[in-house]
């Protein structure tokens, strides 16, 4: 019994050990792999519209133009879906509305602001880092649906990279008898929800999914903890006045912010 | 036991039920949903409709004391595009409260949508805690609303939309104390208002069913002329071919008489 009592300790601190490397070198690769996010610290991130390079074909048939249809819909949604890890990181990210009211002031395309000066938007519009993501192919292997996505995070005042990967990610789906795929519960729901056919669900949500495995590693934003702090204090415009009695007793009256001011 | 197993059973069917009706979800509204619509069919339903949705989401994230980066902003420009510029300055005005460093970004989008509401910066959201003012946004932004489209849900959703656009400007500007000749003119305010947004709805309805009637008039219309053209064209084609038969029989006619007049000869 006291043996089988040691063999099973010796298990538990050796998995205990395996868990410590495993964390202490996941921590260490982040670090290397995203140096120059830590060096620079960027805390507003803006995702430039996406440049798409994906072949469209010849429309002959109605067949034709629905595939097209569908791979503009995952291509939008390749960028709708980019904020939202960030916003999780801690990162100021302008949502989809508002990039586009930017990107419409900007007269350079997406593949030139990926090679040019960018310290305009630093000065004028206070963000930090860009983000440029480029589609550049849909396959279709019979199968399952493939994209190949480049991801390039450009600092606005240093003008580096901060973090270039190019993914390419594979949805796999099954066939029913009559050779067409089988509806994934999940993609499934995001037809419904979003009224469109199963093919462009399944991209969109390879897309989204891509989005969020490249994007939530980043480090958090430089100012993630002052912005929740800011968050708080902002969505409570609440000013306290305390008034201790003689006896030691605290009376606390909440005055607004108007009244405060 | 056979009535515990038959109770067991019917308990695990109606689970089984009503976990299968959860998870069909069907449509859902929220932000990235509307958003995903609109820009696949940026119609003005559409854009009312993602307003209505980041409203909600608002009100939510405010009722749970956290903000989404950017959702403040998000909401004015839905709203600065329907042309509610008043109240979308607000909020773009509350987005750099809540997030001051998208004061840049604001300027930009502000230069972009509402060039003349520049100068209304972050002292306009205290200086604006007033009703009236309020009420005065409601009268303009119903003389201001452009037609609805023909979808009925949007205009049924109208009164909806209507509370939801209000409530977060009210939690932005925060409670005021009127005085009673105040009070009375606000109501009244409200009260026309109000009239003018009924009005104004009933108005769209009747519109709406109007424009259907005249579109299914005019194509019964069309369908009608367009047979008619094609009978009086399969017409003027039967008098041609007769015409030719009857030209083709005397020219038959003429060379029979040559043939016989040759004969005699």
């Amino acid at each position: 019994m006291a043996i089988m009592g040691i063999k099973k300790s010796i298990c538990v601190v050796m998995l205990l050990v395996c868990a410590v490397a495993a964390v202490g070198c996941q921590s260490t690769k982040k670090q290397a792999h995203y140096s120059d996010i830590y060096k620079e610290q960027p805390s507003t991130i803006y995702v430039a519209p996406i440049v798409d390079h994906s072949l469209r074909r010849a429309v002959r048939s109605t067949e034709d133009s629905a595939y097209n249809a569908s791979l503009n819909t995952a291509a939008q949604q390749l960028f709708l879906t980019a904020t939202d890890p960030l916003v999780n990181n801690g990162y100021y990210v302008p949502g989809p509305l508002a990039s586009a009211q930017l990107a419409a002031t900007e007269a350079r395309t997406g593949r030139q602001l990926r090679n040019e000066n960018l310290s305009d938007y630093a000065h004028d519009l206070g963000i930090d880092a860009i983000l440029f993501i480029t589609l550049n192919r849909w396959g279709d292997a019979g199968d399952g649906w493939t994209v190949e996505v480049e991801y390039v995070l450009r600092s606005t005042t240093s003008g580096n990279e901060l973090m270039h990967a190019v993914v390419e990610a594979t949805k796999r789906y099954t066939l029913d008898f009559k050779k067409r795929p089988v509806a994934n519960p999940l993609d499934q729901a995001f037809a419904d929800s979003n009224r469109c056919d199963l093919a462009t669900a399944q991209r969109c949500r390879l897309v989204e999914v891509l989005n969020r495995y490249v994007l939530k590693d980043l480090p958090s934003g430089r100012h993630a903890r002052q912005q929740r702090t800011e968050r708080y204090i902002a969505s409570h415009p609440e000013f306290f006045t305390l008034r201790i009695q003689p006896d030691e007793s605290v009376e606390v009256v909440k005055n607004e912010l108007e009244l405060f001011d | 036991m056979g009535v515990k197993k038959g109770c067991y059973a019917i308990v695990i069917a109606v689970s089984m039920v009503w976990l299968l009706g959860g998870c069909s979800g069907g449509y859902k509204s929220t932000p990235r949903n509307e958003m995903f619509a609109y820009q696949n069919r940026p119609t003005y339903g559409s854009l009312y409709a993602l307003a209505v949705a980041h409203a909600e989401r608002l009100n939510a994230s405010l009722a749970e004391d956290t903000l989404h980066p950017g959702l403040y902003a998000e909401y004015g420009i839905a709203l600065a595009m329907m042309g509610h510029k008043g109240v979308a300055c607000r909020m773009l005005n509350a987005e750099v409260a809540a997030f001051p460093e998208s004061r840049g970004m604001v300027r930009r989008i502000k230069e972009r949508l509402m060039p003349d509401m520049l100068a209304d910066t972050l002292a306009g959201v205290r200086d604006s805690a007033n009703l009236l003012q309020l009420a005065e946004w409601a009268y303009d932004s119903v003389r201001a609303l452009q037609p609805l489209p023909y979808i009925p849900s949007v205009i049924d959703s109208t009164d909806t939309a209507w509370i939801a656009i209000q409530t977060p400007v009210d939690s932005v500007t925060g409670p005021v104390r009127l005085t009673a000749n105040q009070k009375r003119e606000l109501l009244e305010q409200q009260q026309q208002a109000d009239k003018l947004r009924q009005q104004f709805v009933r108005d769209s309805i009747a519109a709406a069913k109007q424009a259907v009637q005249d579109s299914i008039a005019a194509a019964k219309q069309a369908k009608i002329d367009a047979r008619e053209a094609a009978k009086k064209q399969r017409k003027i084609a039967q008098k041609e071919k007769e015409k030719a038969r009857a030209d083709a029989r005397k020219e038959r006619q003429k060379q029979a008489k040559k043939r016989s007049q040759k004969k005699n000869k």
